[in-house]
C-alpha cells in the first residue's frame, strides 16, 4: 500500500513535469537556447488559473484563461529576447532568461503579494477517490489524464497534421524543411506556444493540488527541468516524458533517504551534473544536433 | 567616519573583489559562471574555521582562498567537458550543491550557520582599510592580466577556441588558470566577509547573489575590469542611495540584466568608449 | 510683510518642535520572509500611531525608522550598522526571523543599544548581551510545551515528527523531542522537508503507514498549509499538531477543510474579551486587508513594551530603558499577560494552543506549567 501510494504519487508529479519541461525541450531543440525563463511562464500559468477561478467562480474558466494567455507570453519572451540574440553565443540568452526569471519572481511578488494566492473554491482540490485502500486525489487524475491525452494529441499532430509534420521537420532538419517552403518563423511561435500552453496547464495543477501559489514556486521546478531535458536527450518529447516519470518516481520513493546528505534542489542538481559530466548528449532519445 | 559608512565601503570592497574575479573568469576568458558564490562561500567557511580553531588571519586567509581555488578548478573541469550554456547550468548546480550540503552538515553548522567567529582584531576599521588594499590589489592584478600575455591567451580561449588552439594555446590550461585565479580571490573575498561579519550562514552565498555579481559583470561591460568596478560600487551603492531599488531589488536587477543584454551587450564599458570615440571625432 | 514674518516666527518659536524619539526597526520586507515583513511592519506602524495619538511617550512622538533586512544575516548586521550610525537610534525592535535577529543582537550590544526581538526564536539571541530582549517563546521551549501538549493534555503516545529544516524549525523541534520521553510520547519515524516544499507525497505516504496517535509538524502556514490538507487527503485521521508560525488566516485559507482541528502551540489567543485586541483586529484588518496572526500581535506588543519602558524608565536612555524593560512586571500584551523578564530577558508568560473549529480560530488550552517550559537563565 505504502509502495502505491509512493507510485501514485510519483507518476502523477512525473506527468507533471512532462507537461512543464516539455516547452523547455521543444525551445531547445529548435533554437539551442535555455529558456530558463519558461519556469516564469509556469508559475504565470499558476497564477492566473487562480485569480481568473477567483474572479469568475469557475476553476475551467481560470484553466482557459491560463492557456490563452501564457502562449502569448511565451511568444513574446521569444520576440523580444531571443529573436534579437539569436547571433550570439548561447550563453547570452541564457543569462538573460535567467534574469528574466529573477525579474518575474519579484514582479509576482508585487503584483499578486508575498502571501500569494489560494483557490476561493477549490472544487477538485479536495476531492479524493479510495481505490482499494490507495487514496488518490481528483487533481492526480487529472493530471495523469491530462498528460496522456496531450501527448497522445501532441504524436498525433506531428505526424497526421501538415503543420504538425512541418514543425517536426524543422526541429530536426531546419534547412531542408525551409527548402520546402515550411516558414520557419511561424513553426517557431508555434513552438514557443505549444510549449507554454502546455506549462500553464501544468501550473494550473499544481495550483489545485496544493491550493497555493506563491512567488517561489516557479524556481524549484526550472532546476528539475533542467535536469529533465538533459536526461531525456535535448530535444526529444519522448525522451522528455521519460525522464519526468522517472523522477517523479524517484523523487517520491528516494527523498526520505537522501534528504539527510543535500536539500531537495541540490539532489536534482547532483543527477544533473553527473549526467553531463558523464554524457552531454541525453540517455534517452537522440539529441538534435 | 560612522559605523554605517564604514560597513557600506566594507561591502563595496568585497563585491568589487567578487566583481572582478568574476569578470577574470567569464569576461576575460568567456566561460561563463553562474555560482561564483560557492567559491565564495568556501572561502568564508574555511576562514570562519580556521578563525574558531587557530584565530590567525594569515591563516584564516590562506585557508580561504586554498579552499575557493581548489573548489573552482575542480569545476575548471567541468567546462572541458561542455560548452557555454551548459557550463552555465553546472555552475549553477555547483551553487547550489554548495549551499544544499552546508545546510546539511552539522560541523559547519548545518541551517544554524556559525556564529561567534573570533573577530580580526583589528576592528570595524581597520577590517575596511584591509578590505579596501585587497580590492585594490585585485583590480591591479585584473588589470595587469588584462594587459599581459595571459589575458592575451584568456580571451583568445573565451572567443574562438579553435583558433586560439592553431596558436599553440592550450586551451585547457588557461581555462583551468581563468577559475583557478578567479576563485582564489572570490575566495580571499569570503574570508574577508567573514572577518567583517563574525557570522556566517549558507544563504549569504546562493545563487541569488551569483546571478547578481554576473548582473555587475554585464552591466559594467564583460571583460573590461574598470567597467566591472563601477558597476560592481554603482549597483551596491543604488540600493542604498534609492528606497525604490532597495523594496524591489531583484525586480531591478533582473531588469537591468535583461536590458543590458538585450539593448547593450558590451555592458556601459561598451557605451563608455563609443561616447569617447565619438567625442574625439567631433 | 515684516509683521506677519515677525508673527509666524514667534509663533513657530513658542512651540519648538520637540526632537522625536526615534525607535529603529528591522524587518523582512523583500525576500522569502516578505509575508512575515508585511505584518510586521504594518502592526509597528500601527502602535507607533496608536501611542502617538495618545500623547506619545514623556510628551515626545514616537518615530519609527524602517528597514529592510531581507531576513538574511548580513543585511541584518548591515541595516543594524545603518540605525546606529546613520540615525542615531538607541532603541530598536527587531521584526525579522532569528537569522536577522542573531546577527544584529551582537552589533546593538557593543552599541549598547536595546533591541527587542519580537518573534525571532533561535536561542543565539539573547546570549548576545542584557541589552537584547525577547517577546516571544524561544524555539525549544516552545517545543518542549507542545511535548506536554500532545502527552499529558492529549494523551496521545505514538507520534510522528515533520520538522522544517531551518534554524526555527529545528529549533522547536529539539526541543519537543527533548521532552517527549518525559509525556510518554514514542516519536515513532522524523521526517524533514525545506521551507520551499509545498508538495509532501513522500512524507504523507510514510506517516499513513506509521499510522500514528498523533502527527507534530513545524513550519510556516505555507508549509503547514498544503502539508495538512495533502495528510487530510490521504485520509490520515489522527490530531494534527502544528508550530507556532502555522498561525495565520492564510493557513485555514491554504488547507481548507483539512484545517479543521488542527492544534496550533503558542498560537495567539485572538478570543480574549479585551478593547485593545478587538480594537487591534479591526484596525490591523482595515490597513492590511487581511486578518492579523501572531507575527503582527507580537510585532506591536513589542513597540508597546519599549514605549512602556521609556515610560518607566523615564528617560530615552539605553541603559535606563534597558533596567526598566529588565523590571517590567505583568505587562498586557495583546497575547495575555507577560509576567516578566528572566535572567536572560526571556519572557515568563504561558503558552496558549488554539484549534481550528468551524474555520475559525479557537482557544484550545492554556499550558501553565511555566516550569516545564523554563527558557535558559544566564
Amino acid at each position: 500500500m505504502y509502495y502505491i501510494d509512493l507510485a501514485v504519487t510519483g507518476v502523477s508529479f512525473g506527468c507533471m513535469y512532462a507537461m512543464m519541461a516539455v516547452g523547455l525541450t521543444l525551445v531547445y531543440g529548435l533554437l539551442r537556447i535555455l529558456h530558463v525563463a519558461h519556469a516564469a511562464v509556469f508559475a504565470l500559468g499558476a497564477y492566473v488559473t487562480v485569480v481568473v477561478a477567483n474572479a469568475t467562480g469557475s476553476v475551467d474558466a481560470g484553466f482557459l484563461a491560463a492557456i490563452f494567455i501564457t502562449p502569448l507570453f511565451g511568444m513574446a519572451i521569444y520576440r523580444m529576447l531571443y529573436e534579437p540574440l539569436l547571433s550570439y553565443r548561447p550563453d547570452v540568452p541564457m543569462i538573460a532568461s535567467v534574469g528574466l526569471l529573477v525579474l518575474m519572481q519579484d514582479a509576482f511578488r508585487i503584483v499578486f503579494g508575498e502571501q500569494g494566492v489560494t483557490f476561493r473554491n477549490n472544487t477538485y482540490g479536495f476531492t479524493t477517490f479510495d481505490v482499494f485502500g490507495v487514496t488518490v486525489n481528483a487533481v492526480q487524475i487529472a493530471i495523469v489524464v491530462s498528460a496522456v491525452i496531450i501527448f497522445l494529441g501532441l504524436h498525433l499532430f506531428t505526424t497526421q497534421t501538415r503543420t504538425g509534420v512541418g514543425w517536426r521537420a524543422t526541429v530536426s532538419q531546419p534547412k531542408i524543411a525551409a527548402s520546402f517552403g515550411i516558414d520557419s518563423i511561424k513553426v517557431r511561435y508555434l513552438n514557443f506556444a505549444i510549449g507554454s500552453a502546455l506549462a500553464a496547464v501544468a501550473g494550473g495543477m499544481v495550483a489545485l493540488l496544493n491550493n497555493f501559489v506563491d512567488p517561489v514556486i516557479g524556481y524549484v521546478v526550472s532546476y528539475k527541468a533542467l535536469a529533465i531535458i538533459v536526461l531525456g536527450g535535448l530535444g526529444s518529447v519522448r525522451g522528455t516524458l521519460i525522464a519526468s516519470l522517472v523522477l517523479g518516481l524517484v523523487e517520491s520513493y528516494g527523498t526520505i533517504f537522501i534528504g539527510r546528505w543535500l536539500d531537495r534542489d541540490a539532489i536534482a542538481f547532483l543527477a544533473l551534473i553527473a549526467l553531463l559530466m558523464i554524457r552531454p548528449q541525453g540517455f534517452v532519445g537522440t539529441r538534435a544536433t | 567616519m560612522s559605523a554605517y559608512e564604514i560597513s557600506l565601503l566594507s561591502v563595496i570592497g568585497i563585491n568589487v573583489i567578487l566583481a572582478v574575479s568574476l569578470n577574470m573568469i567569464s569576461g576575460f576568458c568567456g566561460q561563463i559562471s553562474l555560482g561564483h558564490g560557492a567559491f565564495y562561500g568556501a572561502g568564508a567557511y574555511a576562514a570562519a574555521l580556521a578563525m574558531i580553531g587557530t584565530g590567525n588571519i594569515l591563516l584564516a586567509l590562506i585557508s580561504a582562498i586554498v579552499v575557493g581555488s581548489l573548489l573552482g578548478i575542480v569545476v575548471g573541469f567541468a567546462s572541458l567537458r561542455v560548452r557555454s550554456d551548459f557550463l552555465a547550468v553546472t555552475t549553477i548546480g555547483v551553487n547550489f550543491l554548495f549551499t544544499g550540503f552546508v545546510r546539511k552538515q552539522g560541523w559547519l553548522g548545518g541551517e544554524m550557520g556559525i556564529s561567534g567567529i573570533p573577530g580580526s582584531g583589528l576592528g570595524a576599521d581597520g577590517n575596511m582599510v584591509m578590505i579596501l588594499l585587497f580590492a585594490a590589489a585585485t583590480i591591479a592584478l585584473s588589470l595587469y592580466i588584462g594587459r599581459s600575455w595571459m589575458g592575451f591567451a584568456f580571451r583568445a580561449v573565451g572567443e574562438d577556441e579553435d583558433t586560439a588552439a592553431t596558436l599553440g594555446i592550450n586551451a585547457a590550461a588557461y581555462k583551468l588558470a581563468a577559475f583557478g585565479i578567479g576563485t582564489a580571490l572570490a575566495g580571499l573575498a569570503g574570508g574577508l566577509y567573514t572577518f567583517f561579519t563574525q557570522f556566517i550562514t549558507a544563504d549569504a552565498f546562493d545563487f541569488i547573489l551569483s546571478v547578481m555579481l554576473m548582473a555587475m559583470v554585464v552591466i559594467g561591460g564583460i571583460g573590461s575590469t574598470w567597467g566591472v568596478v563601477v558597476a560592481a560600487i554603482g549597483l551596491t551603492l543604488l540600493p542604498e542611495a534609492i528606497r525604490f531599488v532597495n523594496d524591489y531589488r531583484l525586480l531591478v536587477f533582473g531588469g537591468l540584466l535583461v536590458l543590458v543584454i538585450r539593448l547593450a551587450p558590451g555592458g556601459f564599458a561598451a557605451l563608455a568608449r563609443a561616447v569617447a570615440t565619438r567625442m574625439s571625432r567631433a | 510683510m515684516m509683521g506677519a514674518a515677525a508673527v509666524a516666527f514667534t509663533i513657530t518659536s513658542a512651540h519648538p518642535t520637540q526632537a522625536d524619539i526615534k525607535v529603529g526597526f528591522q524587518a523582512p520586507l523583500t525576500g522569502f520572509a516578505a509575508t512575515d515583513g508585511k505584518s510586521a511592519k504594518i502592526a509597528a506602524e500601527m502602535a507607533i500611531d496608536d501611542i502617538n495619538a495618545a500623547g506619545g511617550v514623556l510628551g515626545q512622538k514616537l518615530q519609527l525608522i524602517t528597514y529592510d533586512d531581507q531576513a538574511k544575516s548580513d543585511q541584518a548586521i548591515f541595516t543594524a550598522n545603518k540605525l546606529i550610525g546613520e540615525d542615531g537610534v538607541k532603541l530598536v525592535v527587531n521584526g525579522s526571523y532569528s537569522a536577522s535577529g542573531r546577527a544584529a543582537a551582537p552589533v546593538f550590544q557593543k552599541a549598547g543599544v536595546v533591541m527587542i526581538a519580537a518573534y525571532g526564536v533561535h536561542p543565539d539571541i539573547t546570549t548576545a548581551g542584557d541589552y537584547v530582549f525577547r517577546l516571544v517563546h524561544l524555539g525549544p521551549p516552545q517545543g518542549r510545551a507542545t511535548a506536554l501538549f500532545i502527552g499529558k493534555m492529549l494523551g496521545l503516545k505514538k507520534v510522528s515528527a515533520i520538522t522544517m529544516d531551518n534554524d526555527y524549525g529545528q529549533a522547536t523541534m529539539d526541543g519537543f523531542l527533548e521532552a517527549a520521553p518525559k509525556y510518554g510520547i514514542e516519536v515513532i519515524n522524523k521526517y524533514s522537508y525545506s521551507l520551499k516544499d509545498r508538495q509532501f507525497g513522500s512524507i504523507v505516504a510514510s506517516v499513513k503507514r506509521d499510522n500514528p496517535d498523533g502527527i507534530y509538524a513545524t513550519g510556516y502556514f505555507f508549509t503547514g498549509g498544503p502539508l495538512v490538507s495533502q495528510l487530510r487527503a490521504a485520509g490520515i485521521k489522527a490530531p494534527i499538531i502544528g508550530s507556532q508560525a502555522f498561525d495565520s488566516e492564510k493557513f485555514i485559507e491554504i488547507a481548507g477543510p483539512a484545517a479543521e482541528g488542527t492544534y496550533i502551540v503558542d498560537s495567539f489567543d485572538r478570543n480574549r474579551k479585551d478593547e485593545a485586541l478587538q480594537h487591534f483586529f479591526t484596525e490591523f484588518q482595515k490597513r492590511a486587508g487581511y486578518a492579523p496572526e501572531g507575527v503582527a500581535a507580537v510585532t506591536y506588543s513589542a513597540v508597546k513594551l519599549m514605549a512602556d519602558g521609556i515610560r518607566r524608565a523615564g528617560s530615552t536612555d539605553p541603559v535606563k530603558v534597558r533596567d526598566a524593560l529588565a523590571a517590567t512586571k505583568n505587562f498586557a500584551m495583546l497575547e495575555g499577560n507577560l509576567n516578566g523578564f528572566n535572567s536572560l530577558h526571556e519572557i515568563i508568560m504561558p503558552i496558549s494552543v488554539n484549534a481550528i473549529k468551524d474555520g475559525k480560530f479557537q482557544a484550545a488550552a492554556q499550558i501553565t506549567d511555566l516550569d516545564a517550559f523554563a527558557p535558559p537563565e544566564k
